[in-house]
């Protein structure tokens, strides 16, 4: 089942997403990419219904691409994070909402500072120092309550990221294969090979 | 003949001009003055009041950055201060504007807007004035003095036409150009706040009609960081909070003329 | 009485112009002159741009939008309008993306602008936008360069060099007199420099250079660069005036020579 984890370090933010494309009880694919760089110094996982999911992806891709192309600076992640909570919030409000929940891991520039952004389908936001989504989470948050380092490097904290991953293959019934993993830091954001 | 293109709305002239928007420019040229300089670790703005007299009722003057008498400067949001010139009730219904521009920015990002930002919105509708019929330009030129954490502490200028540009010492309203050059002479480029409201202060003196500054005919403002919680903290000073500081810079009234009115 | 046919907005006169879209041809003739000039596998940007005054911050002063990653704009006349028109421009990019999943082709996002610009020359109660665009950058998956202008009546049309804006005439003149097919990014550059020196005056610190070499990659030339550039074409201004001086004065010497010695031969007699 859908399972996606992020954790915040020093100066960075690790965004972990599986790759399986369900539908029903069946896989389509174990290689999609739930996470999108949805501008250059933040990264959104998404996970939940099939087709909302990436045609809300999109929409925010595409929005937040419009701003930095009209002020030559990005929204910093908070600004990003409200606005993208407010349009599920809007959504829910109306015939046909999104059903999809985000992880939205940011660096903001101009404070030289990581931040982490939990959101769900129902508009909930909260900022927090690592998070997780999905069946995966009933496991990983208990890890992360006992492992989480907000001064951990980046080396470390894949660390704490693999022991989630590992107790979740070990323990769920319905485990996913694999894992994509992508990373935002000063320089920006790049997947990483585990 | 001309007047074939300069009645009505704005509409092009032969010669490719929109009459109305350079007569807008034209109102504002005998409007009160506006200054603004940018500084290090701030802004300050200082206007000249036309609506002055005697019984005029300033005790309305609030706390809080609403500090002013309401005619020149303005709050328009925590982060941004604004001075206009040009037709008083045109400049109401634009500070209206940039306000709740202001907050439905704060609403949809949960930030304070870039000045940028708001300069641009602001531009957007001096815009459409000039270009949807039926309407008229508005008559007001705006200083936007604010804080972002994108470009630090800016100064902007934006015109009836709906043009902005970024300065970093600058003036609207009547005997601009002497200013402008005054300025130009006096600004240096490490200026921090202190220096920078003693500049103000000296131009405005130089440059306004009445040969003493008093608080009657002079608003001021100055935007920085408030050192503890690194927000931008935004004072519109009070009249006798403006007494207070040309008293202090040497620029009041001389005891001797009050002793003389009284 | 031509009166009414210029005066509300635009509507046609009895013999057939629309005089607000040309009056607004009038306000892009006194904006600042632009040029694009598009070469083998390189297009350029050159704008003339007023000086920055002494307090002025330069980074608000801007007459060259990025539309996309791979489209370059650049406009002469009005800047506010021409501000609001970019905005819309922008919007239609991302929009396309959305919809369709590609970038605009460089013919569509022109073709879109020439589109909003002619609604305002139809439509009721609006003037013209006082602006004619260049439109410079490269189609995804392909390497070939395009330029496009537009006008405020809404035409637009495909161009190998082209100039808006003041004195535009000498400058398209120019190049029409100096541009030859599949220039090198060097000749393109050098090309746009020498057709905005013909209005410029006061050379390299009033023009601005925008080079657009393959999609998405784009780069402004710097002062040092672009004043490099002006003095290598003084230079060769120079040499050339020389060449001719030496010349005139070659022939005048065989003139004379010619002539003393035909005195001579009459003084002979």
């Amino acid at each position: 089942m859908e399972t996606s984890f992020a954790i915040t370090g020093k100066g960075y933010v690790i965004v972990a997403s599986d790759t399986t494309a369900a539908r029903s009880i069946v896989k389509m694919k174990t290689d999609e990419d739930k996470i999108k760089v949805v501008s250059p110094h933040l990264l959104m996982s998404y996970s939940g219904e099939p087709g909302d999911t990436l045609q809300f992806a999109e929409y925010v891709e595409r929005n937040l691409r419009l701003f930095h192309i009209r002020n030559n600076y990005s929204l910093r992640p908070s600004a990003a994070a409200s606005w993208i909570r407010r349009s599920l919030a809007q959504s829910l409000r109306s015939r046909k909402p999104y059903s999809v929940n985000l992880m939205l891991g940011g660096f903001d520039v101009t404070a030289d500072t990581p931040h982490l952004y939990w959101i769900d389908y129902l508009g909930t936001m909260t900022e927090v120092p690592f998070g997780a989504h999905g069946y995966g989470s009933y496991f990983a948050l208990s890890l992360l309550d006992r492992y989480h380092d907000p001064e951990a490097t980046l080396e470390e904290g894949l660390v704490t990221l693999k022991r989630c991953i590992d107790e979740v293959a070990k323990r769920l019934v319905v485990s996913p294969g694999k894992y994509k993993i992508k990373v935002v830091d000063k320089d920006g954001a790049r997947e990483i090979e585990m | 003949m001309s007047r074939r293109y300069d009645s009505r709305t704005t509409i092009f002239s032969p010669e490719g001009r929109l009459y109305q928007i350079e007569y807008a420019m034209e109102a504002i040229s005998h409007a009160g003055t506006v200054l603004g300089v940018l500084a290090k670790d701030g802004v300050v703005l200082a206007a000249e009041k036309k609506v002055t007299g005697k019984l005029l009722d300033l005790s309305g003057a609030k706390e809080g950055g609403y500090g002013g008498s309401g005619e020149k400067i303005f709050l328009l949001n925590s982060n941004v201060i604004g001075g206009v010139a040009g037709l008083t009730a045109d400049a109401n219904s634009l500070i209206n504007y940039a306000r709740s521009a202001a907050q439905q920015h704060l609403l949809q990002y949960n930030e304070d807007i870039p000045v940028e930002l708001l300069a641009q919105r602001l531009c957007d509708m001096k815009q459409g004035y000039t270009q949807y019929g039926g309407l008229r330009p508005f008559g007001v030129s705006l200083l936007y003095a604010g804080y972002d954490q994108h470009y630090q502490f800016q100064l902007y200028h934006s015109d009836p036409s709906g043009n902005y540009s970024g300065w970093k010492a600058t003036c609207i309203g009547a005997n601009n150009g002497t200013a402008q050059s005054l300025l130009k002479q006096e600004y240096k480029d490490d200026i921090e706040v202190k220096a920078a409201i003693s500049l103000v202060l000296k131009t405005m003196s130089k440059t306004m009609d009445s040969t003493t500054l008093g608080s009657e005919k002079l608003e001021f403002a100055v935007i920085t960081l408030d050192p503890e919680t690194k927000l931008p903290k935004a004072k519109i000073y009070k009249p006798d909070e403006i007494d207070e500081l040309l008293q202090a810079e040497g620029l009041a009234k001389k005891e001797d003329d009050n002793a003389m009115k009284s | 009485m031509s009166r009414s046919y210029d005066r509300a907005l635009t509507v046609f006169s009895p013999d057939g112009h629309l005089f607000q879209v040309e009056y607004a041809l009038e306000a892009v003739r006194k904006g600042t002159c632009a040029v694009g000039v598009r070469g083998k596998d390189v297009v350029v940007l050159g704008v003339e741009k007023k000086s920055v005054l002494q307090l002025q911050d330069p980074r608000t002063v801007r007459k060259v939008a990025m539309l996309d990653d791979h489209v370059c704009l650049a406009f002469a006349g009005l800047t506010a309008d021409g501000r609001v028109l970019i905005d819309k421009a922008r919007i239609e990019c991302q929009s396309h993306r959305l919809t369709v999943e590609d970038p605009v082709t460089v013919e569509y996002i022109t073709r879109h602008i020439a589109g909003i610009q002619q609604r305002y020359t139809q439509s009721g109660g609006v003037r013209p936008f006082g602006i004619s665009t260049l439109i410079v950058g490269f189609d995804p998956h392909d390497t070939k360069p395009h330029l496009y202008m537009t006008e405020p009546s809404g035409i637009y049309s495909a161009w190998k060099a082209n100039a808006i804006g003041r004195s535009s005439k000498t400058v398209r003149e120019f190049l029409e007199k100096n541009h030859k097919d599949d220039l090198s990014r060097e000749e393109s550059i050098k090309l746009a420099v020498k057709s905005l020196l013909e209005v410029v005056q006061t050379g390299a610190k009033n023009i601005e250079i925008s080079v657009m070499e393959s999609y998405g990659k784009i780069t402004n030339l710097d002062l040092t660069q672009i004043e490099a550039i002006v003095s290598e074409i003084e230079k060769e201004k120079e040499a050339e005036a020389e060449r001719k001086r030496s010349r005139l004065a070659a022939t005048a010497a065989g003139q004379a020579s010619m002539t003393s010695r035909a005195t001579e031969a009459t003084s002979g007699q």
